[in-house]
């Protein structure tokens, strides 16, 4: 009622603005007295449009007590439909209950035959997700699922013929996980194209196609894993997919296809050539110099076989000078001057000994340097890994092992390469230093006796 | 002796493939010693009868061309006993090389382990610190035992070489 009247009361105001507004719009005011005149006028004008429209709504008053009491006829013929209802509703809450007790006396021990087989249904169907086998056989998990969702409706009870199928597939996944098998499969290669392959299956653990490639089972759908396993693995896979029978050696994960924690392992093990670049430019400096080491002592070792063979032939043959040997070369001096006396003789002979030395030892100073230097560079290269380690504690703090191992490996495989160049180079540096020094040792101690035992033996005969 | 070579077959594969260079070159190492060792107790006995009989041989051992000749003969025996020692003497100081070159693969073992299983887990790096310390060791044990040898061997060659210019005496 209070209401109506103040919608009333507003719709008139606005009225009456409206109007004044209008009236003054449209006469223009020629002055201030002028505008007060129009003012007055309004006012009486609206005094009496008020008069008007109270007069209206007393008229109205009738009508609206008349509505009013016909809402609330209706107002109690709807609160007595609810009460019954409600009665109504309580009767079959009772009945309910009553309906539901008799259905667990009637149910007895076969509600707990039903709870063990939800949880059964929900402990195979999470085995099953992860599964391989699933990888052959698809559709197990939707069954499953759509089994525990109409269990837990409570209202529906499940059917002979799906408790049957729980149980079958509980079997299947048991027999499944111990046979090794083929299968047409559809599989993503690492590009990302799908295409069916011929797969196979080893238990529940790994699966590979026939090219001998490990494939990873993941959110219902098989793809080739992005690296192999290096090494024999690969191998063994693709034995074992062209196998017809017998024992066959294959690389199986144990951890099985979602833990597969062995198999990423394997495949993030770094290959030698990932090593050897972990080592930076140091390590490439490093390889660089042993190459040239190794490269040297091959080289030289070869020069000396072959000037000690030519040595050894000149020992034997001493009465004919050949210069194409150093020991000839020395001899030669003294065929050439056969009646010099003894000390020039030795003078001559030690000069054309120094002549040959540099020749011989050649090269020889440079391992040396290589085998002394290898380690040092290797140093250098554990030091500037430390560095970047520090500076990635500096950066990412020292909470994360990962972002330190980096540098860390980095360092140490700069140290391997220094020490893995430094071994064979000493060893190379003792072996062709023994050459050299044993063709030396012939020419420096041996010569002038050999000349003395060659005149002798003439001076003899 | 199964159980002996079981244990050594256990230990060789904690110390990793290192460990195997390191006794490749133990075994070449001690082979090159006993050959020293051999030819010094057999060899050079006969090898010094038979110089100085040639020695001694001579006519006269008083001129120029026989001192040249006593020259060469004693820098040839001296080769005969001379040889492998340098051998011997760059493997001993190869072995802790190698021991080194081992702690460092054991190492990045370690921090190949770490970087997988992000360092929490001690005792899958355990594997790795066995594979860095046993070598070293080994390298250590090796040079040691070679170190004594090595020493013993030169002595004696030096000595013998100096005894065998001691006896090819020469007339004034």
């Amino acid at each position: 009622m209070s209401v109506n009247f103040v919608k009333a009361a507003a719709l008139a105001l606005t009225g009456v603005l409206s109007l004044s507004a209008g009236s003054v719009m449209a006469q223009e005011a020629k002055s201030l007295d002028e505008l007060l005149n129009y003012v007055k006028q309004g006012q009486v004008s609206e005094a009496k449009e008020n008069r008007a429209r109270e007069a209206k709504f007393s008229k109205d008053k009738a009508n609206q007590a008349a509505a009013l009491q016909r809402a609330e006829a209706e107002r109690a013929r709807q609160e007595q439909l609810s009460a019954e209802l409600e009665a109504k509703f309580e009767q079959n809450e009772l009945l309910i209950s009553a309906k539901q007790q008799q259905l667990q006396e009637k149910l007895g021990t076969l509600t707990e035959l039903f709870g063990h087989l939800t949880s059964a249904a929900g402990d195979l169907s999470s085995n099953i997700e992860v599964s391989l086998a699933s990888a052959q056989y698809p559709g197990r998990g939707e069954f499953l699922k759509e089994l525990i969702d109409k269990m837990s409706n409570s209202d529906t009870l499940p059917s002979i013929e799906e408790i049957e199928r729980v149980w079958f597939e509980l079997m299947r996944e048991i027999r499944e996980t111990g046979v090794v098998t083929t299968f047409d499969a559809e599989v993503s290669s690492p590009a990302g194209e799908r295409a069916p392959r011929q797969v196979l299956r080893v238990g529940a653990f790994n699966i590979v196609d026939t090219n001998g490639n490990y494939l990873s089972y993941d959110g219902g759908s098989l793809s080739e894993l992005p690296r192999q396993p290096s090494g024999p693995y690969t191998g063994w896979a693709s034995n074992l997919a062209n196998a017809s029978g017998g024992l066959n050696s294959f690389g199986v994960d144990p951890t099985g296809p979602t833990g597969g924690s062995f198999l990423a392992a394997i495949i993030d093990t770094p290959t030698l050539e990932e090593r050897w670049h972990q080592g930076g430019y140091v390590g490439y400096a490093i390889t660089a110099v042993g190459i040239f080491a190794f490269v040297l002592a091959i080289w030289r070792m070869l020069v000396l076989t072959a000037v000690g063979g030519k040595v050894n032939s000149q020992l034997k043959n001493l009465s004919k000078a050949n210069t194409n040997n150093p020991l000839g070369r020395v001899l030669k001096i003294h065929e050439d001057n056969p009646t010099m006396d003894t000390e020039t003789l030795e003078l001559k002979l030690s000069e054309g000994v120094l002549k040959e030395t540099p020749k011989l030892e050649s090269g020889l100073t440079l391992l040396k340097i290589i085998a002394a230097v290898a380690p040092l560079m290797g140093l250098l290269g554990t030091v500037t890994g430390m560095i970047i380690t520090f500076q990635a504690i500096t950066i990412f703090g020292a909470g994360d092992p990962k972002a330190m191992a980096g540098g860390i490996s980095g360092a140490l495989i700069t140290t391997v390469l220094g020490l893995l160049v430094a071994i064979p180079t000493v060893l190379l540096h003792t072996v062709v230093n023994g050459r050299a020094q044993r063709i030396i040792h012939v020419l420096d101690e041996q010569t002038t006796g050999m000349i003395a035992e060659h005149t002798e033996a003439n001076l003899r005969s | 002796m199964g159980g002996m070579s079981e244990v050594l077959l256990g230990f060789m594969d904690k110390g990793g493939d290192v460990l195997w260079l390191i006794a490749a070159l133990l075994f070449v190492m001690w082979t090159l010693i006993f050959e020293r060792v051999w030819y010094l107790q057999l060899g050079w006995k006969k090898d010094v009868a038979q110089v100085i009989a040639k020695w001694e041989g001579r006519s006269e051992r008083k001129s120029w061309e026989a001192f040249q000749i006593r020259e060469m003969m004693i820098s040839q025996t001296r080769m005969q006993i001379n040889r492998n020692l340098p051998v011997i003497k760059t493997l001993v100081a190869l072995c802790p090389l190698l021991g080194l070159l081992g702690t460092v693969t054991g190492m990045i073992e370690v921090f190949n382990i770490m970087a997988v299983t992000g360092g929490g887990d001690a005792k899958s790096m355990a594997g790795g610190v066995q594979q860095a310390t046993i070598p070293t060791m080994a390298g250590m044990v090796a040079a040691l035992s070679g170190v004594f040898a090595n020493t013993y061997v030169t002595r004696i060659a030096q000595r013998e070489s100096v005894f065998l210019q001691d006896n090819l005496t020469t007339d004034h």
